[in-house]
């Protein structure tokens, strides 16, 4: 999936909370800074916008001295807002030339300067100009003008900067400074940063749990929502996982931590929204060639612009007014903004709705799928297996309960969620029985298990199965014919070679899956389930939710299998929807793949998007985020190359011949301040994204 | 662009807009400057320059190298063996907070860099090819090429 050849990076683990806020540190000085030097770039420039009006209006003011509207006074009052205010533009892009890059500050401070000395020259050998027929104006209030309205840009710019990095910050606040911890007979506060695991801690009503563990005594509700988005409070009672961060309703109860420090859940949740943040979308790498050559292109045009305007005119005035205008209005920081910021507010919106994703890729590709393969057991169904029916059939010699006794030995030796169901119910329906000794066992993986029992060999599995081991499981067709179309999964037993019974096991299916699939389908995407149960049965399913098209009998291997001919019939991007434990390798196949986080243990890492409830509207959420986050993506590189494409020409003076247009260099600065904001605002809209699907999949 | 960007000049009555005859002379002259300063701009921002400086080898086989963020990365082009462990040191003496965040694409990570510190991450680049990085805004850039 990752197109990245790069390994894994070896262990650098910062403490994420104190950098963050070293780096809030400085972006709040950084304001003060760049707020400071803009009102002083205000007022000075506003003297000498003053100083040159009644030259500009052509009117003589009786009152106003006439040392103010000296070109030496503008000179004195334009150099501070040029060399103090605007001193960061003459540095860096004076060191970004001696490493051979340009950049953002090499076009202001060319452009300024190359304003600021000519009206140098202008008023120092006023004769130079006069000589040629031209009037010796000076372009001080030019130059100052641009530059205050660049500091503004770049103020309102970092502004807007810190609130795309904001959801990170608001996750990193979820956690509380201080843990209330027993020790030693003694419950006393301590920093979370001194908590060990082990350590037992005490939560009161309406407090926030300090850090992952698992309750030891007491109980209580607990609401999960600002880490995995699921707004009910889940239930809490001795040897439930709890999870850090989130929030102890009325009940009191203590917990045995088992995660600190960078293992937790929302340290793990942080570090997997900054990595999804430090990823590079496919469409942002043509962007990010442009940019690479943008400035240099950009000055070379302006140089050409001169050259042109002083063939035609002989004008050395008016060259020089269309080359700062050139300079000022290309903005490649529009380009380079585009793609990351919107990338930012959405994985940080992601993560606040419980949607963790992985890469700015996953939501690229998320967001142009066509086909969604969901899961049945544990995806669509609660995962919570239940045995609804026990029927004997005729064939059967054995006494119910004994036969529940061996079943119930044979199948606490498997792992498999339907194992566990029966096991469940045959021990306590077993009665006096005694459960035997199993003496070899063997799991067949999606089929069943075989066991040698005191000699006699049992088999307990699919019925698809005990058919195609040679056993006459005619007897057994029309229960399961009709176990199968009230939606049971059905595992019959066989004792030396004789069907005895079998048993209807009831996953029920998620509450807000009919919702979901709707959802799904609204957004156009193809709906298929997938499942390893028998066809009747996962068709009853489908249908009770609205899916039309299942792939049923498919063995867990195969899984990936499927996906990969779902691709190869051209029904791409397809992306795959499971737990992410038994189904990875089919989530690693598809293009995006989707796990669903089942409690405190969450498999995020194999997939592409993690929904951490579990919840499936989740899924119709993140692919709708994704969609409005690359729909931004394109609006914003639409915008910032139209923009750049748009306003090089007439800064360059190509209408001037057709219309008597001339940019004034000033609006040149304007538009490019401003439109390094609008792409940055642009992208914040996105904090606005409500997940439509997820309050339907929550009301159903 | 709407008419709103344009503008007509403000003092039009003024003879700054005439056409003043140049001597050929002074016309060959400026094109050939201009010319000139166009190619030597190009080739000053986009022509190769070097090859990049090699990391020093360290402690455990690590390769490591400190880079001085300052309105670029010197040395930007950075040269490493693929397949082991690189450490790069960043030190920040520039304030602007564009290059306060310096992002690995290729590596899925990012690192803060703190005014006037030093901060460190370690890479490994498995396979040899180049691994570019660059600043929170995409105008600072540098690379790591692997061999």
């Amino acid at each position: 999936m990752s197109h990245s050849s790069a390994g894994s990076p070896c262990c650098h683990a910062e403490p994420a909370a104190g950098t963050a806020t070293a780096m809030e540190r400085e972006l709040a000085h950084e304001l003060t800074m760049l707020r400071r030097k803009l009102s002083v770039a205000a007022v000075l420039t506003g003297l000498v916008v003053a100083a040159t009006l009644p030259h500009m209006l052509g009117v003589h003011l009786k009152w106003l001295p006439g040392w103010f509207t000296s070109p030496w006074t503008q000179l004195v009052l334009s150099s501070p807002v040029l060399f103090w205010c605007g001193r960061e533009f003459f540095t860096g892009a004076w060191s970004a030339l001696r490493r051979h890059s340009a950049d953002m500050n090499t076009l202001v401070a060319a452009g300024t300067g190359i304003a600021w000395l000519a009206s140098l020259v202008a008023t120092a050998f006023p004769g130079v100009l006069v000589a040629e027929g031209l009037p010796a104006d000076v372009y001080y209030e030019t130059a100052a003008v641009i530059l205050t309205l660049v500091l503004l840009g770049r103020l309102l710019e970092a502004r807007a900067r810190g609130q795309t990095s904001e959801a990170i910050r608001r996750l990193l606040q979820l956690q509380p400074p201080t843990a209330r911890v027993l020790r030693e007979g003694v419950v006393t506060e301590i920093p979370v940063a001194k908590v060990m695991v082990g350590d037992l801690v005490q939560v009161r009503p309406g407090e926030k749990l300090p850090l992952d563990g698992v309750v030891v005594e007491g109980s209580s509700w607990v609401e999960e929502s600002m880490l995995t988005g699921e707004p009910t409070p889940v239930a809490k009672g001795p040897g439930d996982g709890v999870i850090g961060a989130s929030m102890n309703r009325s009940g009191s109860f203590s917990f045995r931590v088992t995660r600190v420090g960078a293992d937790t859940m929302l340290a793990r949740i942080v570090e997997l929204v900054r990595q999804a943040q430090s990823s590079h979308t496919q469409v942002q790498r043509l962007a990010d060639q442009v940019v690479g050559w943008f400035v240099p292109v950009v000055i070379a045009i302006a140089i050409a612009t001169f050259v042109l305007w002083f063939l035609v005119s002989g004008n050395v005035v008016l060259a020089s007014l269309f080359l700062v205008s050139v300079l000022v209005i290309a903005c490649p920081c529009a380009l380079g903004l585009a793609t990351p910021t919107a990338i930012m507010v959405a994985s940080g919106k992601g993560a606040e709705n419980g949607l963790i994703f992985r890469s700015a890729e996953a939501l690229e590709t998320a967001g142009g799928l066509r086909t969604i393969v969901l899961d049945k057991t544990g995806t669509l169904t609660a995962g919570q297996p239940e045995v609804t029916d026990f029927e004997r059939l005729r064939s059967g010699q054995l006494p119910a309960q004994t036969l529940l006794a061996l079943v119930a030995a044979v199948e606490s030796r498997s792992e498999h969620p339907l194992a566990e169901a029966i096991v469940a119910y045959a021990t306590s329906r077993r009665g006096d029985a005694e459960l035997p000794d199993v003496d070899v066992f063997e799991a067949m993986t999606g089929l069943g298990v075989l066991a040698t029992v005191a000699g006699k060999e049992v088999r307990v599995g699919s019925p698809r199965w005990l058919d195609a081991s040679g056993l006459d499981t005619a007897p057994l067709d029309p229960v399961v014919s009709r176990l199968e179309r009230a939606a049971r999964s059905v595992a019959a037993v066989a004792v030396a070679g004789r069907i005895e019974a079998c048993f209807g096991i009831a996953d029920p299916i998620k509450p807000e899956a009919h919702a979901a699939v709707a959802a799904l389908r609204r957004l156009g995407l193809e709906v298929v389930l997938l499942s390893g149960d028998a066809r009747r049965t996962s068709e009853v399913v489908a249908a009770d939710v609205g899916i039309v098209r299942v792939i049923a009998e498919v063995l867990p291997g195969d899984k990936a299998a499927v996906v990969q001919r779902l691709q190869e019939q051209g029904q791409g991007p397809v992306a795959m929807v499971g737990d992410g434990l038994n189904d990875a390798p089919a989530l690693a196949r598809a293009e995006v793949g989707i796990a669903m986080g089942t409690g405190t243990d969450v498999a995020i890492a194999a997939s592409d998007i993690t929904v951490l409830s579990g919840h499936l509207g989740g899924v119709p959420a993140a692919i709708e985020l994704s969609r409005r986050t690359m729909a931004t993506i394109r609006q914003n590189l639409f915008f910032a190359f139209a923009y750049n494409v748009a306003g090089i020409p007439i800064a360059a003076g190509l209408l001037f011949p057709l219309t008597g247009w001339l940019l004034n260099p000033m609006l040149a600065g304007a538009a490019m301040a401003f439109s390094s904001v609008s792409v940055v605002s642009n992208a914040l809209r996105l904090r606005r994204f409500q997940p439509a699907h997820r309050s339907v999949g929550a009301a159903a | 662009m709407t008419p709103l960007f344009v503008a007509t000049p403000l003092s039009l009555s003024a003879p700054l807009w005439r056409t003043i005859p140049q001597p050929l002379a002074l016309q060959v002259l400026v094109t050939a400057v201009g010319l000139a300063l166009i190619l030597a701009e190009l080739w000053w921002f986009l022509g190769r320059h070097g090859g990049g400086v090699v990391a020093s080898e360290g402690e455990q086989g690590v390769q490591e190298i400190t880079i001085t963020v300052d309105g670029g990365y010197s040395p930007s082009q950075i040269r490493v063996k693929a397949g082991r462990p690189v450490r790069l040191r960043f030190h920040r003496t520039d304030p602007s907070g564009c290059v306060a965040q310096v992002i690995f694409p290729d590596f899925q990570r990012t690192l803060d860099l703190p005014l006037g510190a030093t901060t460190s991450i370690e890479l490994l680049p498995n396979r040899p090819g180049p691994y570019p990085f660059h600043c929170g805004m995409n105008m600072v850039r540098g690379s790591l090429a692997a061999e």
